[in-house]
């Protein structure tokens, strides 16, 4: 089994976790990104949201879980089949959800370059930026080294 | 009878009916752009989801960026819902419209 480990600096990413928390428990009950099928069955449609409502949750859960007592002390993560796939997901939800609570002002097209001064930010979006940006990394991280694990799983 | 008729009378086909005549046919699939998800992740889920090679599922990533949208499969309704409920996990918006070129 491949396994990554990711040390990271405390100092760094210990803050933006109260804003990655607060964003992942906003989601709650509503999806990352709504459904856009217009002529689903309603019950169908109930069906699916309750349904892709808990994977998400799921995900997420195990997303916060990487940030234990062991990161505390030593800073590291460890990511490997059992949640790559999960982290990757949760990773996407809770940036959509930062882009639609914080970051919506920065517009799109500047989002996506992410080529933003940090310093012109103000608070909360500044934090809210950062998160977005870590989150892109550990997508990055996980594709880079455990895509074939994904792939094959 | 003409009194209380405007017209003759028409055949109609019940709702029912009619929803399953709409779902006929070869469906799309369509992905749409979003400015938040990875070019890499994009193309990481095309190879998962639809076992694209990674020249394909570029090619479809690229699309999605460039044009907006990108026609990722097409085939029966039932299996094309399958589809969009997966990609809905992965957070990518999906849409499913009626293949007119069938």
């Amino acid at each position: 089994m491949k396994r990554i480990e990711v040390k990271l600096s405390l100092a760094i990413v210990a803050p933006l976790l109260d804003v990655i928390r607060e964003v992942s428990s906003g989601l709650g009950e509503r999806l990352a990104a709504p459904l856009s099928i217009d002529d689903l069955d309603p019950e169908f449609r109930d069906a699916w949201t309750a349904d892709l409502v808990a994977s998400q949750s799921t995900d997420v859960r195990m997303l916060l879980g990487l940030f234990d007592e062991n990161f505390f002390a030593e800073g590291v993560i460890g990511l490997d089949e059992t949640n790559a796939e999960q982290v990757l997901r949760a990773c996407a939800a809770v940036r959509l959800r930062l882009r639609e609570k914080y970051l919506k002002g920065l517009g799109d097209d500047t989002l996506e370059s992410s080529e933003i001064e940090l310093e012109e930010l103000e608070e909360p979006v500044r934090k809210a930026f950062l998160c977005y940006l870590f989150l892109a990394t550990l997508q990055e991280l996980i594709i880079q080294h455990l895509d074939a694990t994904i792939l094959e799983g | 009878m003409a009194y209380f008729a405007e017209s003759s009378p028409r055949t109609t086909t019940a709702p029912q009916a009619d929803t399953a005549l709409a779902l006929e046919g070869v469906w799309r699939v369509v992905v749409l752009n979003d400015p938040v998800n990875l070019m890499s992740y994009v193309v990481m889920v095309f190879k998962k989801v639809f076992g694209f090679d990674e020249t394909k599922a570029r090619r479809h990533m690229l699309e999605v960026h460039e044009l907006g949208r990108s026609v990722v499969w097409s085939g029966l309704r039932e299996k094309a819902e399958a589809y969009a409920y997966t990609l809905q996990q992965w957070h990518l918006t999906a849409v499913l419209e009626p293949d007119e070129t069938h």
